[in-house]
């Protein structure tokens, strides 16, 4: 056996641990580095290099050489060419090339409605040809857009594809896929895709039975959309998590939690975990975490690491909570005592691994000396 | 004869059922402008309510979008009584989320508590460059420039758009405040801002000290 697949084997070690509830030999790390990063770090182009995504294996092979992680450090899979072909209105390039999701009403307040009643058929019918101008045509142009952006979509998939299997094949990365799927909480589809951040704020108050119609209608999509193709503890189903921290938890309790909780529950009961991507702060709302199935995965944002450890410890997998801000304004050694601090508070016991509380998007958004020396230092003390 | 304070604690509340109920039941008696304005400014009393149970957290970004759409179809209802320019403004806000970053939750909820507030705000959208930004602060004149961003990358286009009105020669006739995310205290020195503010709010509350 190869160094290089000695070392996969270690680390994939290192997460069937974490995940089977065993101390593992060391805290796993696992950070990632957005797109635009790398390429700023590569010092490419950052609008080329995300049409010709043949540049990005030269460009991600740089983040991979120089920041330590035990699982692929990156990993972008939304890509203008298919956003553009399909005229997104819902990711959109902005003048300087980043890729942002600005606010959409794909669903009018007046066709809740039609939602409730059918949201497959309302999705096609309705909210596409809204949030993709290319599909609101007759119906042969819109299957031509169609067919040609999903063209898009795989050869770019394809190509990210093949790029991280060579990836992960040189580095040694741990065999284990937190991104194995993807979906979202319904109320969040809800929000972001159909009636945007404004249209939900005010829908909760103006029609509120609606509301709770239309995200308990949403919620066996979004259990098809989660489920990964092949059952398995060491692979999770990525949800990012949105609304919750902007909400009142009497609204939360009444909008959110009943079907994002059902979609949680359901994913588990068909043998895929979830990884949540706990974003803003949740502390409001832990006791409802813990009610998740075992094994959830929670990556937070902002909040008390000392509370979550005590409340969801023993039950889930944390990870997160160190400030991607602080690699920006403090000195190497203040760094290094934050990751020790958190070390101390969330590693006793397992169930932990080490991950940033977000993924830093831009170059100029860390000191890149300080993330690589926190990446090492952890990589070389946070042994059991 | 419209009680204030009701309507007040009504619009704290975000209570839209009640707040419209009554504004109808006042233009329906068709009142005075006088009489209009103060109820406008029961209204505005209203917002500083909500603002204060969103610093106690009571109230989150959601309800505080919600209280601008409330204010604007009260303000909707309002209008044939307060006729076209009877409220004096307090000053003048050019605003716009800068140059890269196509967020404007945030902005929009700062431009509906300002205006909320007597501002009256120019809304330059997303993604705006500085350029504009300096044109605009050519042909309006505003007291203060509002810079927005969610991305860290704004941080960068706020620092151009002051250092592009240093150049034009409207910085020193101008405050200029930015908000958002990423902004801190130490942003705000490098960009060159007057202020920095994460909450609303707060940012509004700046405001009205510069143009007292």
């Amino acid at each position: 056996m190869t160094d290089v697949m000695a070392l996969a084997r270690e680390r994939t070690q290192l997460f069937r641990d974490v995940i089977d509830g065993n101390i593992p030999k060391r805290v796993p790390i696992f950070v990632s580095f957005s797109i635009e990063f790398a390429i700023q770090y590569a010092g490419k182009n950052l609008m080329e290099a995300q049409w010709d995504t043949g540049q990005l294996e030269e460009i991600f092979d740089q983040i991979c050489r120089d920041f330590y992680s035990d699982l692929l450090p990156v990993n972008a899979f939304r890509f203008p060419s298919f956003y553009r072909l399909l005229g997104a209105r819902n990711f959109v390039m902005s003048s300087n090339g980043f890729l942002q999701h600005p606010e959409v009403e794909g669903l009018l307040q007046e066709e809740y409605d039609d939602f409730i009643a059918s949201p497959y058929n309302c999705i096609i019918e309705k909210i596409l040809p809204r949030i993709y101008t290319e599909l609101d045509t007759d119906a042969s142009t819109k299957a031509l857009a169609l067919a040609k952006a999903f063209k898009a979509f795989h050869d770019e998939m394809g190509t990210a594809i093949m790029i991280y299997g060579r990836l992960n094949q040189k580095y040694g990365y741990g065999d284990v896929n937190f991104f194995a799927g993807f979906t979202e909480a319904p109320f969040d589809f809800i929000s972001d895709q159909l009636r945007g951040f404004k249209g939900i704020s005010t829908d909760i108050r103006r029609v509120p039975d609606k509301v709770e119609a239309a995200v308990e209608a949403a919620t066996p999509l979004m259990i098809k959309a989660g489920m990964q193709p092949f059952p398995s503890k060491y692979n999770a189903t990525f949800i990012p998590l949105h609304m919750a921290p902007f909400m009142r938890t009497k609204d939360f309790e009444r909008f959110y939690w009943p079907t994002f909780k059902k979609l949680v529950e359901a994913l588990a009961e068909a043998g895929h975990p979830s990884n949540l991507f706990v974003e803003h702060d949740w502390m409001r709302y832990l006791d409802y975490l813990y009610e998740l199935p075992e094994n959830t995965i929670m990556r937070f944002e902002y909040g008390d690491p000392k509370l979550v450890k005590e409340k969801l410890g023993k039950k889930h997998i944390i990870a997160g909570f160190y400030p991607v801000s602080l690699l920006k304004t403090g000195t190497k050694q203040q760094c290094i005592d934050k990751a020790k601090e958190l070390l101390d508070i969330l590693a006793p016991g397992g169930r932990y691994y080490f991950d940033f509380d977000k993924v830093p998007i831009t170059l100029d958004s860390v000191n890149v000396e300080n993330a690589r020396a926190v990446l090492e230092y952890v990589a070389a003390n946070a042994n059991y | 004869m419209l009680d204030m304070q009701v309507l007040t604690q009504a619009v704290g509340d975000l209570d839209e059922p009640k707040v419209l109920g009554m504004l109808k039941e006042f233009v329906a008696a068709n009142p005075g402008s006088e009489e209009a304005a103060a109820v406008v400014n029961a209204c505005q009393q209203g917002m500083a309510i909500v603002g204060d149970l969103f610093d106690a957290k009571e109230y989150f970004v959601g309800d505080l979008i919600f209280a601008g759409e409330l204010l604007n179809a009260a303000i909707d209802i309002l209008k044939p009584v307060i006729g076209g320019e009877s409220t004096a403004k307090v000053g003048k806000i050019v605003l716009g989320t800068v140059e890269g970053d196509l967020h404007d939750i945030g902005k929009n909820i700062f431009k509906s508590m300002s205006e909320a507030a007597g501002f009256e705000v120019i809304d330059l959208g997303i993604d705006v460059p500085a350029g504009t930004f300096v044109e605009k602060v050519k042909e309006i004149k505003p007291e203060i420039v509002g810079m927005s961003g969610v991305l860290t990358l704004a941080l960068d286009s706020m620092k151009k758009t002051v250092d592009a009105l240093k150049e034009a020669g409207l910085r020193d006739g101008v405050k200029v405040i930015i908000g958002g995310n990423p902004v801190t205290e130490e942003a705000c020195r490098a960009i060159g801002a007057d202020a920095f503010t994460t909450n609303a709010a707060e940012g509004v509350k700046i405001c009205q000290g510069w143009v007292k």
